[in-house]
This record gives structure tokens, C-alpha cells and sequence, in this order.
């Protein structure tokens, strides 16, 4: 999946969801927006319904150490790339 | 040792005003905040009765995005009161945050709305599917929903109580934060109850039989509690909450005092579940008259549960009648909003203060021809100016739950 589109996206999702307004790619988001625990939940769900796929527990675990907009779009171009990759089966 | 408890603060969201004077100048003017029920796309349809207590103007939140993400409809209303409430008592935020203040707030069935969001996903067909119930559903949603987003919001540490016994939800948070203040166990309580606009629960009395729909193109003339016309209740929307503190916590901080809570009883029929037990009322305003130390001669006002169902105003008023005579002056004030489901009791509690503190009794709304059945007792049929020093405030729940609270005037 294209970076580009991915922030894009995230950015729709962040002001329609959080109410935050274009965080910048190294902002700490629980720093400046008080972004915490349930609205990283709420956004692994939205992750799952733009890569249309069900996210294991792990990558869920792993997603809990992400502070940062750029390195969700890190963790999501790792979800996509994982999911196409040759002989992987989607969940 | 007891203590003394007093009121020392109110907010209130309602079908007929979000303020003392809007409350006001609709008890004073006999206007009803009842009106056309709004279609929701699922139930309203298949509903005979098609009217509901409505809160027509929408507060002024000003909440908060990281308050506002576990909040259902009900919790912003719960919110609301509670945000109001402290701040006309004046309680400083070193108090709210010391474990001395605690809350005492319920709900019938958290939100609704929240609840139908989670089975329309769960049943849908769509991609959305995939994400099943999001984390904060559930926080929305669940049972105890008002009392923790109120904790939460204001940095409240101290005791939970979050009632849910249907109609009676908002008078058992009253009554059990009194008893913790009287018995030391908090030095104030934030007490209360909320519901939001729901069609499920008027289908619930639909299916009974027990909802008005006699009046569907004249929603501002229902419920009509003790008329001879009444068909049925009325479902309605809000919340009311009160701050109940210690009264030498109250005195020493030079507190508005507006009012006494002078006694409460809370008893279950111990049998049906449906239908209302004269013994079993009688026996919780006799509970309560005990409690409060008070004659029933002592009692200048009743404001009854009176929803404005067939047989339940009948026994209702008997039992009034048993217990009292035809001495208080007996006022339905369902009759101006409906029936508020777990905010009623609150509600009905800060309407009563306000009649204290004016000086006046707000009649029953359509009590153009009093149920001979309903006769014994002394309905107050207009707007009248009267001192009214001891009032009681009852309220009876599906449940087969009674709850008898007892206010006093505070002279000073």
C-alpha cells in the first residue's frame, strides 16, 4: 500500500474519529493530543477495515509501543506488505 | 452517630427546561414538554403510543474529546447535571478529588442508542462486521455508564453507587448517597439519575397496555395522572442530579443551602413484578415517615409517583390516602414531561426544592375530572401559593420497588 495513500486515510480517519486536526508525523500523540489506550483500540479496528483483514493479537500487542502518525503508517505498510506477501494466506 | 444532609446544589436536563427559571415558568404556566415522538427507523413505527417527554433544546456541553469517548447520549446528559450541580454548590476541586465526595448515580439500561449501534453491527452484512464491538461500546453502553463517566470527568475518587432499578432508579441514588452521608461513610454524595430518548422502553409499556395513545395528535395533553381521562404514561428523556452533603461541611465552607434531606426508605413488594401492592407502598411511606421522624400530619406536600396509568394512580392514591388522610396536597408532576424513567425521582426532587423556595405547588397538568377512586385524597387542580415545609417525594418501580424520600425546607 502506498505511503501517500495510507496518511492520507489516516488523516480522514484521525479528524472524523479523534477530532485531531492534521498531527504532524513525529507529534507524540499522547503528549499533544491525549491519545491513549481506547483511541488506539478504536484505531486498529479502523486499520482492520481499510486493509479488510482481522489483526492477530500479537500485531495488536505491537501496535501498543506506536506513539507517533508516522510510525502508524510504518505498522500499516508492514500489515499490507505481510498480507501480499507470497504464499501468505489472508487471516 | 448520624449526621444531618443537606442539598446543596442541582443541575437538571428536562422535557420543560434546563434551568430554575425555565422549570419554573413551565410549572407556574401549565406547559407540557410532551410531544410528537420522533421516528427512529426501528421501532417507532410498530408503536401504538407516539408521543415522549422530550428534551427539546440541547445543552451546552462543552465537553471535552477525551471525556467525551466513553460517552453515550445518557452520559452527556448525566454529565451535564453533574457538571452543573457542582458548580452551583461551590464544592472546590482539592474536595471532588479527595475521596470525600462520592456518586451516587444510575440509569435503567445505559444507553439505548449505543445498544443498537452494537446489534446493528453484529447483524449487519457489511465490512464493518469485521470489527466487531469496539472497546469503547461497552463503556458507552454498560449499566453503570453515568456514574463513572461522572467520576471520570470531574476526578471523583470516592464511592460508586450506580442504581438501576427502572423507575426508581434516581430516588434510590438520592436516598442511598443520604444514607452515606449521614452515617459518615462520605462527607458528600453526587446523586442522580439520567435516560435517554428511547423507543425501546416505550414499547416495553406498549406491549402492556400501559402507555396513553389516546392523545397522538395532542401529545400536550397526556399523561393525565388521577383524571378520569387518563389512558396510560408517557415515556420521557433527562436528568436530574443534587449534590447531598454533610451540613456542617456545608455550613463551614458558607454554602447555599437549598434544602434537607430529612429521611428515606426504600422497599420491595416482595411478590409480582409487574403490578403495584397498596401494602407494599403503604409500608415504604410508613418506612420513610419513621425514618425521617416525622407525623404524617408534618407533611405539607406529596409529590407522587402518578404516571398516569389506569390502575396504578388508583392504588397509588389509596395508599396515599391510608397513610395521610386528605391532609398534603397531592401533585402529579409527570403530568408536565411524562415519565423521565431513572431521572424521574431527581427530577421530581429539584421541581419540589423549587416549590419550597418560591413558595408554591404546581398543579397536576389535565386533572379536569378527578377518578372517583383516586378522590380520598387532596389533589392540588391549579396553581397555588402555599408554604411547604416538609415534602415527600415517592416513586415505585418495576420490581415491585418502592422509594419514599422526605425534604425538608431549610430555614436557616
Amino acid at each position: 500500500m502506498e505511503r501517500d495513500r495510507i496518511t492520507t486515510e489516516l488523516l480522514r480517519i484521525f479528524r472524523t474519529l479523534f477530532e485531531i486536526e492534521t498531527p504532524g508525523l513525529d507529534e507524540d500523540l499522547r503528549e499533544v493530543y491525549e491519545f491513549d489506550s481506547i483511541d488506539a483500540i478504536e484505531l486498529l479496528r479502523e486499520i482492520e477495515v481499510m486493509l479488510d483483514t482481522v489483526l492477530t493479537r500479537a500485531e495488536k500487542e505491537a501496535a501498543m509501543e506506536i506513539r507517533t502518525l508516522g510510525q502508524i503508517v510504518d505498522y500499516i505498510q508492514h500489515l499490507a506488505a505481510r498480507r501480499a506477501g507470497p504464499g501468505r494466506a489472508r487471516p | 452517630m448520624t449526621r444531618r444532609v443537606v442539598i446543596t446544589g442541582w443541575g437538571a436536563v428536562t422535557p420543560i427546561g434546563l434551568d430554575a427559571a425555565g422549570l419554573r415558568r413551565h410549572l407556574t404556566e401549565g406547559i407540557s414538554g410532551v410531544r410528537r415522538m420522533r421516528d427512529d427507523d426501528l421501532l417507532a413505527e410498530h408503536i401504538h403510543c407516539k408521543v415522549f417527554g422530550t428534551v427539546s433544546q440541547a445543552p451546552d456541553y462543552g465537553f471535552r474529546r477525551r471525556d467525551t469517548k466513553t460517552m453515550g447520549p445518557v452520559a452527556f446528559y448525566a454529565c451535564q447535571t453533574a457538571k452543573e450541580a457542582l458548580a452551583a454548590s461551590g464544592l472546590d476541586g482539592a474536595f471532588i478529588r479527595s475521596g470525600r465526595l462520592g456518586v451516587a448515580f444510575g440509569s435503567t439500561h445505559g444507553s439505548p442508542t449505543v445498544q443498537r449501534h452494537i446489534y446493528r453491527t453484529f447483524f449487519s452484512d457489511d465490512r464493518q462486521k469485521l470489527a466487531s464491538v469496539g472497546a469503547v461500546d461497552y463503556l458507552k453502553s454498560m449499566v453503570h455508564t453515568t456514574a463513572v463517566n461522572i467520576t471520570k470527568m470531574f476526578g471523583i475518587t470516592g464511592r460508586v453507587i450506580a442504581s438501576s432499578t427502572a423507575c426508581t432508579t434516581g430516588s434510590q441514588a438520592i436516598g442511598f448517597g443520604y444514607e452515606a452521608v449521614k452515617y459518615g461513610l462520605q462527607d458528600a454524595m453526587l446523586c442522580g439519575g439520567a435516560d435517554e430518548y428511547d423507543t425501546t422502553t416505550v414499547a416495553v409499556f406498549d406491549n402492556l397496555l400501559a402507555c396513553s395513545t389516546a392523545f397522538n395528535d395532542t401529545p400536550h395533553l397526556t399523561p393525565r395522572p388521577f383524571d378520569q381521562r387518563r389512558d396510560g404514561l408517557v415515556v420521557g428523556e433527562g436528568a436530574g442530579a443534587l449534590i447531598l452533603e454533610e451540613l456542617d461541611h456545608a455550613r463551614r465552607r458558607g454554602a447555599p443551602i437549598l434544602g434537607e434531606v430529612a429521611g428515606f426508605a426504600c422497599t420491595n413488594n416482595g411478590g409480582d413484578l409487574i403490578l403495584p401492592s397498596p401494602e407494599g407502598i403503604v409500608q415504604c411511606l410508613r418506612a420513610a415517615l419513621e425514618n425521617a421522624r416525622l407525623a404524617p400530619q408534618d407533611v405539607d406536600l406529596v409529590s407522587a409517583h402518578a404516571t398516569g396509568t389506569k390502575m396504578g394512580d388508583v392504588i397509588e392514591a389509596q395508599a396515599i390516602g391510608r397513610v395521610y388522610g386528605d391532609g398534603p396536597a397531592v401533585t402529579g408532576l409527570k403530568s408536565y414531561m411524562g415519565h423521565t424513567m431513572g431521572s424521574c425521582g431527581a427530577i421530581e426532587t429539584i421541581l419540589v426544592l423549587l416549590m419550597m423556595a418560591d413558595g408554591f405547588i404546581a398543579p397536576t397538568l389535565h386533572l379536569a375530572q378527578i377518578d372517583p377512586r383516586c378522590a380520598t385524597i387532596r389533589h392540588v387542580t391549579g396553581l397555588r401559593e402555599a408554604p411547604v415545609r416538609v415534602a415527600a417525594v415517592q416513586n415505585f418501580a418495576f420490581g415491585g420497588v418502592n422509594t419514599c424520600l422526605f425534604l425538608r425546607r431549610w430555614e436557616g
